[in-house]
C-alpha cells in the first residue's frame, strides 16, 4: 500500500487561490486505508476548505467526488465530462494518481492535496509503517520476510551491526531491529543457515538513476 | 428562547447511554433556545466522526459539543476514548483554518448517578464564553 498524509490546510489553500469552482477527488485504494485520501477524508477536506474561505470572504464552490483508483484510466475516465464544471482538481491520491488525473485532463490544473510518504504496511488501526523501498531486487526469500534494506536502520544486508539492545535500534528506540526479528525467525524455522550467505552490495541500478521505472507484461497488453 | 435569540447556536452530540429520560430531559431546552440548539442522538459517542463536527460547524453551529459517559464507564468499551481523539483531530482541523479550537467541547461524565443531559448542557451554555462565529465580518444568526 502506498502511504500519504494531507499536506497542511496553509499549503493547500495557497495552491487553490487562484481558482473558485475546485473538485476534490479522493481515492479509494492505498490513501483511503490510511485515512488520508478516501471518501471521509474528501468530505472533512472539502468541508474546512468551505469554512476557511467563509471566513476570508472568498466565494468558492468545492465539488467532491472519489473514484475506486486514481492509478487507473478506466477508473479516472468516470470524471470525464464531471470535471468540465471546475476550475481546477485537487487530488487526494498518491503522487502516482496526481499525474494520471492530469495526464487525463492536461488542460485543467491537478494539485496534490497529499504528500506520498512510502510504501508500507497497516501495522494496526491508525499505525501505518514502512516495510518496501522498491528496489526492484527483493530478496525476503532470505530474511524471514522481513525487508533489511527498508526496516534495518543502516540498511545492512548482512547484519546485524552488533547495536541492538533489547530487540530495539540503538538509532531509534521505537524501532525494533529488524536483525533480531529476522534472527528470531530464522531460528524458529531451523533456517538459521540462510544467514551463511553473504550478501553483496545492493545492484542500485534497477531502483534508480535511469528515469522512471516501468514494468510490461505483455499477455496483460491489449492490441498486437 | 428571547434571551438566546443573539447569541451562539449549539449543536449538541450526546452518547444515548448517558441520560435514560433524554427524550424528556432535552424537549425543555429545545423549547427554550428553539432554533439555538440541535441534538444529534448517537448510540455510542464512539460513533461519532470528525466530520459530524464540522458539518455542524458548517451548518451554522458556533459551538458543537459531544457528551460522553466518562473512561472506564462505555457500554461498549472504549467508544468515548476513541470519541475523545476524534473531537482532538477536529479541534486540530477548524484550528488549522483559523477558528478557536474550544468550539468543539468534549464533556465528559462519569456515570455514579442519574445523569441528565438538560443539566449538562446547561452547564455548558453557562460556561460557554464564545461569541458567534464570524463568518467574514458577518455572522450566520438563525431565524427562530
Amino acid at each position: 500500500m502506498i502511504t500519504a498524509e494531507r499536506k497542511p490546510i496553509t499549503e493547500i489553500e495557497a495552491m487553490l487561490n487562484p481558482f473558485r469552482r475546485i473538485l476534490v477527488v479522493g481515492c479509494g485504494t492505498c490513501v483511503a486505508e490510511c485515512a488520508a485520501g478516501g471518501e471521509k477524508e474528501v468530505a472533512l477536506l472539502s468541508s474546512a476548505l468551505r469554512m476557511d474561505a467563509r471566513l476570508k470572504g472568498r466565494k468558492i464552490e468545492v465539488g467532491e467526488v472519489t473514484i475506486d483508483r486514481q492509478c487507473v484510466y478506466e477508473f479516472i475516465n468516470e470524471l470525464t465530462g464531471f470535471v468540465d464544471h471546475y476550475d481546477a482538481i485537487l487530488s487526494l491520491g498518491c503522487g502516482a494518481g496526481v499525474q494520471a488525473v492530469a495526464g487525463l485532463f492536461p488542460k485543467m490544473p491537478v494539485l496534490p492535496g497529499l504528500n506520498t510518504k512510502f510504501i508500507g504496511e497497516t501495522k494496526e488501526t491508525g499505525l501505518w509503517i514502512e516495510n518496501c523501498r522498491a528496489c526492484g531486487d527483493c530478496k525476503l526469500g532470505y530474511f524471514a520476510g522481513v525487508c533489511p534494506l527498508t526496516r534495518c536502520a543502516k540498511g545492512l544486508l548482512n547484519g546485524p551491526c552488533g547495536g541492538s539492545k533489547n530487540g530495539v535500534c540503538e538509532t531509534n528506540p521505537d524501532t525494533p531491529c529488524a536483525w533480531q526479528m529476522i534472527i528470531d525467525r530464522l531460528e524458529g524455522r531451523g533456517q538459521i543457515d540462510l544467514l551463511q550467505t553473504i550478501f553483496p552490495p545492493v545492484d542500485w541500478s534497477k531502483y534508480e538513476g535511469k528515469g522512471p521505472r516501468k514494468i510490461e507484461r505483455e499477455d496483460q497488453r491489449s492490441g498486437s | 428562547m428571547a434571551q438566546q435569540k443573539k447569541g451562539p447556536v449549539f449543536a449538541i452530540f450526546f452518547c444515548q447511554q448517558l441520560d435514560a429520560r433524554q427524550d424528556i430531559n432535552r424537549r425543555c431546552l429545545e423549547k427554550e433556545f428553539g432554533s439555538h440548539i440541535r441534538f444529534f442522538p448517537i448510540p455510542c459517542s464512539g460513533r461519532i466522526e470528525p466530520l459530524h463536527l464540522l458539518k455542524a460547524i458548517e451548518s451554522g453551529a458556533d459551538m458543537a459539543y459531544l457528551l460522553t459517559c466518562g473512561e472506564g464507564d462505555c457500554r461498549y468499551g472504549e467508544g468515548n476514548i476513541r470519541a475523545k481523539k476524534r473531537v482532538n483531530y477536529a479541534q486540530g482541523l477548524i484550528e488549522e483554518i483559523g477558528l478557536e479550537r474550544k468550539r468543539i467541547v468534549l464533556i465528559s461524565k462519569k456515570i455514579d448517578a442519574p445523569v441528565s443531559i438538560d443539566i449538562l448542557v446547561r452547564e455548558a451554555i453557562a460556561g460557554n464564553d464564545m461569541l458567534p462565529i464570524q463568518w467574514n465580518g458577518h455572522n450566520l444568526q438563525v431565524d427562530d
